[in-house]
């Protein structure tokens, strides 16, 4: 399934990919951790939008858009990027180890326990590149 | 600028030498400003162990101002290890000290009749007595003359053994385990019987407008703290990537045989922070703190963690995954006074050379050579850093170490400096980074591999280009070669992911000058340039752009299966990028008159 970025069924959709991708299953098979995206606005989008998944051992085990943060108060990741960064990294224009390195992407949580999972981060953001049919 | 404290200490004659004006804005400190005031001397006859040689200790004008990383100072001379150019720079505290002692520069030549040890106090140089310090390791000489000279405060740069018996690739430390590492500087020290240098300062430091530099460091060092890879570094040290790096194939495995390392973890950052990191250190006015300190089952001793060198050269290297065993493999070098990463890689030839039978126990002295044998690890360092028995032959460096063999091309050096732990076959920019370095095979002249991993620096026209390019990276290369030669000149630590136009605001106001990032950029260029003409003036040409026998053999396995490096087509292009001439590596006139260097462009054509 493939969908507009950045709605709820592109959010589906990719739980529904990370949970039916042999590769990321295998690849992510030992990453235990929730990951809670802001996304700022800029260009088509005007507000604020967040994401939640939930991630582990190579499962997706709940999304959730739109989510406010005191839902989720205390997850493994937090990742904050601009609108144009993030459609960059989905369309295959800006490397997401670029994004982390020049803090495109920024990230809160344990930066060991990302450098130690750079495969399943690559992983999963193929994933997200394959699910993403536009950007809004 | 404050003046540079000469000293010749054969004849115990001192003076303070003035840094010409023009100077001071055409190559600004560290290590252009070195090579500038060094370039008369360093010439194809000079025996760097001699005591003609030159030993000069710079620091930079950022040097101690709690800027972003800025505590930093570099050593300059000849290498003994590869006959270049020789530059090596390190943190801690002691460049601040000497600049809060009032001087820039502490400038060594001549030779002590006997061993000695500098003290400098503010405006007082007094050279005393270290008789009764040679052969004490690098951390007890400074906890001794700190004792002597009745100053705790004070910071020591000193030799360990390994200095004194004049390893080439001896080191000079400060502080806790804070290490000039590379080049051979400690030999030069140990070959003027100068056992350390202890300095103590209680002046301001100049800026030239103090307010506004207080003003631009301060959000400087905000951004720095909420950078991602400052946030990686302070975390779980510059071994976090080692797991990334492994990934890629770009982690040199049993002697760079193998880009395989399935124990990577087990030698991770991460796994040290996990499990016997206690603390962190930082150098003068560091706001990131890599520094690891670490603290091992066997007793209650604090230590100093391996960086990522260290883990990879004792680590994966020798097929050794025991991460305390690289602890104490990495403090006894300290202790010796010895580069771990010319040590770890020469010691990973004698293991290279044993398995394939070209050295056997008769020439080890009846060591047995098997991969990750620890125990055989540690007798090598041992007497590497004494010289003795075999480790007389190993503190010659790898390259001499394989001659002595007659298998010199197995050894993984370029020029005399041996390669350090980023294989140009998992992050294709290094094989230009090494082949063209002033200093032989050497990562911090040119980390590229941080841009091959992704970090692309868009605001001085680095983009990222695919891990394996080719040919078509070789102008970023020359570009990432400028830039770093702007944070050894300023001296700047190259963790710092400080922006280029807030470096160009800070060096704007520590120094009064109005460069825009495009004049920061022409300032590196001009510095990398007057170091290649140092070099060619010593015999340097093309044919010493290489890249040893290793790193020009497809990668066997791992992230890089298959690649090797196109050197010969990279260079080409790297030279056109240079302005350097095809047929003899030598700058072209016109493009070091077009940098200012009319007179080195005499020297060199004519």
């Amino acid at each position: 399934m493939t969908a507009i970025f950045p709605s709820a069924e592109w959010l589906k959709g990719l739980e529904e990919k990370l949970n039916t991708d042999e590769r990321y299953s295998e690849i992510a098979k030992n990453w235990e951790g929730d990951l809670f995206f802001y996304i700022e606005p800029e260009g088509n989008l005007k507000e604020q939008l967040t994401f939640y998944l939930d991630l582990w051992h190579g499962k997706c085990r709940k999304v959730d858009y739109k989510p406010s943060p005191e839902t989720y108060p205390n997850p493994v990741f937090t990742l904050t990027a601009s609108y144009d960064n993030i459609t960059a990294v989905l369309t295959g224009k800006l490397n997401p180890m670029t994004a982390m390195m020049t803090s495109k992407l920024k990230v809160r949580g344990s930066m060991g326990y990302m450098m130690r999972n750079v495969p399943t981060v690559l992983d999963f953001v193929r994933c997200a590149q394959e699910v993403t049919k536009e950007i809004m | 600028m404050q003046p540079i404290l000469t000293i010749n200490l054969t004849t115990g004659e001192t003076g303070k030498y003035l840094v010409p004006q023009e100077w001071e804005k055409d190559f600004l400190g560290g290590a252009s400003l070195a090579a500038r005031i060094l370039y008369d001397t360093l010439t194809a006859a000079l025996n760097p162990l001699e005591p003609e040689s030159p030993l000069l200790f710079m620091t930079g004008p950022l040097t101690g101002t709690s800027g972003p990383t800025t505590g930093r100072f570099v050593i300059c001379g000849k290498s003994p290890a590869t006959g270049l150019w020789a530059e090596s720079n390190m943190g801690g505290f002691w460049g601040p000290e000497l600049r809060a002692a009032g001087y820039d520069g502490l400038w060594i030549t001549g030779k002590a009749t006997a061993p000695v040890y500098i003290w400098v106090e503010d405006n007082r140089l007094e050279v005393k007595k270290a008789a009764h310090l040679w052969g004490t390791n690098t951390y007890s000489a400074q906890d001794k003359i700190k004792e002597e000279v009745g100053v705790k405060s004070a910071r020591v740069c000193v030799i360990g053994q390994a200095g004194e018996k004049q390893v080439l690739f001896a080191s000079i430390m400060c502080d806790h385990g804070r290490m000039a590492g590379r080049t051979g500087m400690g030999a030069v020290m140990g070959s003027k019987n100068l056992k350390a240098i202890a300095v103590h300062g209680e002046s301001e430091i100049p800026i030239f407008n103090l307010p506004k530099y207080k003003s631009l460091r301060s959000e400087a060092n905000r951004k720095l703290r909420d950078d991602n890879e400052a946030k990686v570094i302070r975390e779980v040290g510059t071994g976090g990537a080692a797991n990334y790096a492994e990934y890629l194939g770009a982690m040199p495995v049993k002697y760079y045989s193998s880009g395989v390392f399935p124990d990577v973890d087990s030698i991770s950052g991460a796994k040290m922070t996990d499990t016997i990191l206690t603390g962190r250190s930082a150098c003068q006015g560091c706001v990131i703190a890599c520094g690891r300190v670490v603290k091992l089952p066997k007793d209650s001793t604090k230590r100093k963690g391996p960086e990522h060198e260290t883990m990879v050269g004792f680590g994966a290297n020798l097929l050794n995954n025991n991460l305390e065993a690289i602890v104490d493999l990495g403090e006894l070098c300290d202790r010796y006074g010895m580069d771990t990463i010319s040590a770890s890689n020469t010691i990973g030839l004698a293991f290279h050379l044993y398995e394939r039978g070209i050295i056997t126990k008769e020439d080890t002295g009846g060591i047995e050579l098997n991969w990750g044998d620890v125990d055989a690890i540690e007798k090598l360092v041992r007497l590497t850093g004494s010289r003795e028995g075999i480790g007389d032959l190993l503190a010659q460096g790898s390259k001499r170490f394989g001659a002595h063999f007659g298998a010199e091309d197995e050894a993984v050096q370029v020029n005399g400096l041996e390669v350090a732990y980023h294989d140009p076959r998992g992050v294709s920019g290094m094989a230009l980074s090494y082949a063209t370095s002033p200093r032989g095979a050497c990562h911090n002249q040119s980390d590229y591999f941080f841009v091959d991993w992704g970090h692309s620096l868009e605001e001085i026209g680095i983009e990222f280009l695919d891990r394996h390019a080719q040919a078509e990276k070789a102008a970023n290369v020359a570009k990432h070669q400028d830039w770093r030669t702007v944070d050894n000149s300023v001296v700047w630590c190259i963790f710092a992911n400080v922006a280029a136009g807030d470096k160009a605001a800070l060096i704007n106001a520590a120094c009064g000058l109005d460069w825009s990032v495009e004049d920061m950029m022409k300032f590196g260029e001009r510095g990398w340039n007057l170091k290649r003409a140092i070099n060619n003036r010593m015999g340097l040409n093309r044919s010493n752009d290489k890249l040893p026998k290793a790193l020009l053999t497809p990668s066997p396995d791992g992230g890089s299966e298959g690649f090797v490096p196109d050197l010969e087509g990279m260079l080409y292009a790297y030279y056109e990028a240079r302005g350097w001439d095809q047929e003899t590596g030598k700058p072209t006139k016109e493009k070091l008159t077009e940098l200012g260097l009319e007179d080195v462009a005499k020297d060199l054509w004519g």
